[in-house]
């Protein structure tokens, strides 16, 4: 990297960290009145983005998963950079979630506490559990990568990425039968698929972005099979998607179809037509399924269209379902994030992209047993 | 089955035909709970129904249904929530992490969350709190629970202990509500839960609502 791009990426890094530092200080001050949370909403942006790191973390985990215990060395160039990507996203995820809690000083208490019915309990588990397993994976990925302790972490881990950290994390919804569209045995399923697809599309970007930043030339052929990997993960989440509107569509279940017509026809219907369908779904399918695919270019294009597209997904995961009022005479909810909000959120993403950039710096992520830098 | 030395099992009956939507209910309540601003335990909702002429308004009060089968405490992730004496669903505030899973997950909004919100106008409004649940909550203060933590309607625990009612029974103009022991066969609320006129908000979610309405 030349100075110039370092000094404007730590430098624009720095800034967005001081502004959430800022909002994250006003909002310990006051409270979650800070924010544009409310008894009618309970949950804004900050789950929101909560789910989208834990997917993505998710994602990046069993990617790193198909080098390590699958053998499939032609992706062992981006393993070492799966496994800090699925950390360092990890710890995103879990500082939005803390700065959520209406009680920030109780964090420990969720370890301290347990009620096995529910699921976030266990989740705060599987969260601990998972972080440790990273850690302990990316160590011998970079120090002892011919130990059997990386196939047998990596074993361990993808039933705990996908039924406990992932999966778990789509249960937390799934359980809540008061809500339409989250109450339903198929949201753990889209939740896992829907990391996959952020998760590979991430490390599309990651990759990309790295060698172009240190003006090193881009395998094509990599590029191309993390194309294969995400066009396939997209086409079986398309699938998933299209049932979770043709129930509810064709049944006009009341409780789910008013959140849909929430989501297709509300006040923040771009965000489904355009973010999620237009950026996460469609856009993608279309460069990853036609010839265009051929050029790392339109597929690194593609790979972060999905990357912004997911947030509109998880977006509307958490907010449509809260709008539509719990019983007739209630108030129907509305929710936008606030300055606050945003602020604190960007922060928290920049802290996540300052670890990743600090530890890339240090750490020989390039190199693997098959492939040295 | 009904036992003298059994624990009681309170319940409400609220006649719908009786309310008139005076909100009397709502206003007793915030008084006697001393609910800050934005947080209501108990609201009275109003739907019209029908088109003109042929017109009708309901109402229907709607205070926390201390459900035999909770989706709030099944959620909560510290089991600050939980079935407390007389099958009262009770928070404790000093457990309480503010997560609002429980508000998500209760089919009937019956949750808010303390925003730390204050009556300026009102001298004193901070000095003292209600014995919820029983508990001294002594002054209010802004780091403090139920500060950043969850609340809801306690069927006035505090006052059932004392042998009274809940305010919003007591306060009723038009003698809609009614309160009891369901475990008690021959009491008012047993009585009026085997009317064919009963019914429970939600029936088909399985909450089992400990508050029964009279359509």
């Amino acid at each position: 990297m030349t100075t110039a791009t370092r000094v404007s990426w730590y430098g624009a890094l720095g800034l967005l960290l001081a502004g959430g530092a800022a909002a994250i200080l006003y909002r310990t001050v006051n409270g979650l009145a800070a924010t544009n949370i409310s008894s009618l909403m309970p949950w804004g942006a900050w789950v929101a983005f909560y789910i989208y790191f834990v997917g993505l973390s998710a994602g990046a985990f069993l990617l790193s998963s198909l080098i390590y215990v699958f053998g499939m060395t032609r992706f062992e160039k981006v393993g070492r950079m799966a496994l800090l990507t699925a950390l360092v996203s990890m710890v995103v995820a879990l500082a939005f979630i803390g700065l959520d809690l209406g009680r920030m000083d109780r964090t420990l208490v969720t370890l301290l506490r347990f009620n096995w019915m529910s699921p976030l309990a266990w989740e705060v588990r599987f969260y601990a559990l998972y972080i440790a397993l990273l850690a302990g994976e990316l160590y011998l990925a970079i120090r002892h990568q011919e130990s059997k302790w990386l196939r047998i972490l990596g074993v361990v881990g993808i039933p705990l990425a996908i039924f406990g950290v992932h999966g778990g994390t789509g249960t937390i919804f799934a359980v809540v039968k008061a809500r339409g569209m989250w109450f339903g045995p198929l949201f753990p399923v889209v939740f896992i698929l829907s990391a996959l697809v952020s998760g590979t599309a991430l490390l599309t970007v990651f990759y990309v972005v790295r060698q172009v930043a240190r003006r090193r030339p881009v395998d094509g052929g990599l590029v191309a099979d993390l194309g294969k990997l995400l066009s396939g993960f997209l086409l079986v989440d398309l699938g998933l998607f299209f049932y979770e509107l043709l129930i509810p569509a064709l049944s006009q279940n009341p409780h789910e179809a008013e959140v849909l017509h929430v989501m297709m026809s509300g006040r923040f219907a771009w965000s489904f037509w355009v973010v999620q369908v237009g950026m996460a779904f469609v856009g993608p399918a279309l460069i990853l399924l036609s010839g265009l695919k051929k050029s790392w270019k339109w597929v690194t294009a593609a790979a972060v269209m999905v990357v912004v597209g997911i947030v509109g997904v998880r977006f509307n995961i958490v907010v449509p379902a809260l709008i539509p009022p719990l019983l007739p005479g209630l108030p129907t909810g509305d929710y936008h994030p606030n300055l606050i909000e945003w602020a604190s959120s960007a922060g928290i993403i920049a802290m996540g992209l300052l670890l990743f950039s600090a530890a890339a710096e240090v750490l020989p992520l390039d190199g693997g047993a098959h492939h040295e830098a | 089955m009904a036992n003298a030395k059994a624990e009681p099992r309170w319940a409400m009956v609220i006649d719908l035909q009786k309310c008139i939507g005076c909100d009397s209910c709502t206003v007793a309540c915030k008084a006697e709970n001393r609910t800050p601003p934005g947080i209501s335990y108990n609201v009275v909702t109003e739907t019209e129904l029908g088109r003109y002429p042929h017109t009708r308004r309901t109402y229907v009060p709607r205070p926390c249904m201390q459900c035999d089968k909770p989706a709030c405490v099944g959620v909560c992730p510290v089991g600050a929530s939980y079935k407390g004496p007389g099958g009262v669903v009770a928070i404790d505030k000093d457990r309480c992490i503010g997560c609002r899973y429980c508000m998500a997950a209760c089919p009937y909004g019956a949750r808010s969350f303390d925003f730390g919100e204050t009556y300026p106008e009102m001298t004193g409004f901070d000095t003292v709190q209600t014995p919820e649940y029983g508990v001294d909550g002594g002054p209010r203060t802004k780091r403090k629970a139920p500060v950043g933590t969850v609340r809801k309607c306690t069927f006035c625990y505090h006052r059932l202990n004392r042998g009274e009612e809940p305010a919003c029974v007591e306060t009723c103009l038009g003698n809609a509500r009614f309160f009891g022991d369901l475990n008690d066969p021959e009491s008012v609320v047993s009585r009026l839960a085997a009317s064919p006129r009963a019914f429970r908000l939600k029936e088909e979610l399985g909450t089992e609502p400990r508050v029964i309405y009279l359509k």
